[in-house]
């Protein structure tokens, strides 16, 4: 009887090991035409999207860009023209929040179509991403308390400081560059809590989201802003070889040329950074 | 402070939103790796050596490494590797490849206090049965089942309690339970930005809430005294 059941216990266990295996090999197998084609031919990334019916766009809660409304409903620059570049290409929109950090694991393995997120081009993500033409300009400001931002208006002044920068953003570059004192931390708002704890001195984070985030009448009253480090631009990244960037970039030449782009900006005030398409 | 009682009716809603999904988790995985993890156990104890080995082997791999890198290959995997996204990017797929995840990794270790349990039930009580005419499966649901549960309850409720926080690895793979909807708020969320207290108050909701299991624990464990 133990023995019977022992063997059955094991047959149970491998062939479930089996099934979860030859499940998903015969599946990859039958994707893999599809799935293979674009990294080939640049073809059918938007067909694969087309054939879904939903263009997924990987988000972080980012005010201008993407944030929620009080209906709970995804509305900002980003989401806006997000929204109308799925309905142009006849599918609907479905925002994901993702962990930053993984944005590229998100769109490789498609659990995401696309990163529009106020994303800034830098080598890491044009070489790893099939990117859009920039769309906002953006530069990396230094933040520091109100009370000694008078000291810290130019680059030269900065070298005392200890420095909160977010791993991996334009602004570690730029600290790094200027060969400053910093600490990585994980995102740009916990560099902001490293300032406003005093346990760093200064952080470098985006221009628009300083522009929201700091100042009067924000939850950083005591911050503010000071020298800007460099100029950047924003772009939408897919996955490599995908035919979806060329067909944003149309899109983008369309709603720039009919005023719907410089419209939509407005709405969410970053009009003064839209580039022209 | 007055800014903080002005922003406390839309955070605590937000954290009710995320903590919901943290119970959603917690229970899930209790479900799950409850029956699982005495499964694993009864394969380890087998004297059939394959699959006493590889039940070994496989919580050695479990235990061995640590759940938010199993999170991470659970959920990422089919799509980078096989190039089969079987999860999907919404919240939905991203629970059930948290919940498949903590249900393997809880049932290893539910396992070995399992075994522990089974195990340190004396021989004789066994032996009683036998000599009694008892089957196998008689004597381990009459006899050993409920003196294994008496003994297992403290080390039980421990893994429990630290379920409770490991939820919140979770939010590797992005799923929304309550310590990213607390930090949400750092960034700007629901109209507050800036706002670092969001984040620390959601001890206050593991503290509640583990306090609650404390004494549920607590009480099954003096329920179940009459055994001695």
């Amino acid at each position: 009887m133990k023995k019977l059941f022992a063997i059955l216990l094991t047959v149970v266990m491998v062939l479930s090991l089996c099934a979860c295996s030859s499940n998903s090999t015969s599946d990859s197998q039958s994707d893999s035409g599809s799935d293979s084609a674009p990294d080939a031919s640049g073809g059918s990334d938007m067909e694969y999207v087309k054939d879904k019916g939903t263009l997924v766009v990987g988000i972080t809660d980012f005010e201008p860009m993407d944030y929620k409304d009080d209906n709970d409903e995804w509305i900002g620059f980003d989401a806006d023209m997000a929204k109308a570049f799925a309905e142009s290409l006849g599918v609907d929109v479905e925002f994901v929040e993702i962990d930053w950090d993984n944005k590229i694991m998100e769109l490789e393995g498609k659990t995401i179509d696309c990163v529009w997120n106020g994303m800034t081009l830098t080598d890491e993500v044009t070489s790893s991403m099939e990117c859009s033409n920039a769309y906002c300009n953006n530069g990396q400001v230094v933040i520091v308390p109100s009370d000694t931002a008078d000291k810290y208006q130019d680059t030269d002044s900065l070298s005392e400081l200890s420095f909160a920068v977010e791993a991996g953003s334009a602004g570690e570059k730029e600290v790094a560059a200027l060969d400053l004192t910093y600490t990585s931390v994980k995102t740009q708002a916990d560099a902001l809590m490293e300032v406003a704890a005093g346990t760093s001195d200064a952080a470098v984070i985006d221009s628009l989201m300083a522009a929201a985030m700091v100042g009067e009448g924000t939850g950083y009253d005591k911050l503010t802003y000071t020298c800007q480090l460099n100029s950047e631009e924003y772009g939408v990244g897919f996955r490599k070889g995908s035919d979806l960037a060329k067909a944003l970039n149309d899109f983008f030449k369309e709603s720039f040329g009919d005023g719907s782009m410089t419209e939509c900006a407005e709405k969410y005030g970053v009009q003064a950074a839209v580039i022209e398409q | 402070m007055d800014r903080i009682f002005e922003q406390m009716p839309v955070v605590i809603s937000s954290l009710n939103i995320g903590f919901i999904q943290t119970l959603k988790l917690f229970f899930v995985t209790l479900l799950g790796a409850f029956p699982l993890g005495l499964l694993i156990a009864f394969g380890s104890m087998s004297h059939f050596r394959p699959l006493s080995y590889f039940s070994k082997f496989v919580v050695w791999i479990i235990r061995g490494t640590p759940l938010m890198i199993q999170l991470l290959i659970i959920y990422y995997f089919p799509g980078l590797v096989l190039h089969n996204p079987v999860w999907g990017g919404g919240e939905a797929g991203r629970f059930l490849a948290a919940s498949v995840s903590f249900i393997l990794n809880y049932a290893c270790y539910f396992s070995e206090i399992y075994r522990g349990g089974i195990q340190g039930v004396p021989v004789g009580q066994e032996e009683a049965g036998l000599v009694l005419g008892m089957t196998k499966s008689q004597i381990f649901f009459k006899v050993t089942l409920l003196q294994m549960i008496k003994r297992i309850v403290p080390p039980m409720s421990n893994e429990i309690i630290t379920l409770v926080k490991d939820t919140s690895l979770a939010r590797i793979i992005a799923l929304q339970e309550i310590i990213w909807a607390g930090q949400a708020f750092m960034k700007g969320s629901h109209g507050i930005s800036g706002a670092i207290w969001p984040l620390f108050f959601t001890a206050v909701y593991y503290l509640i809430f583990n306090g609650i299991l404390t004494v549920l624990l607590g009480r099954l464990e003096k329920k179940l005294n009459y055994f001695r």
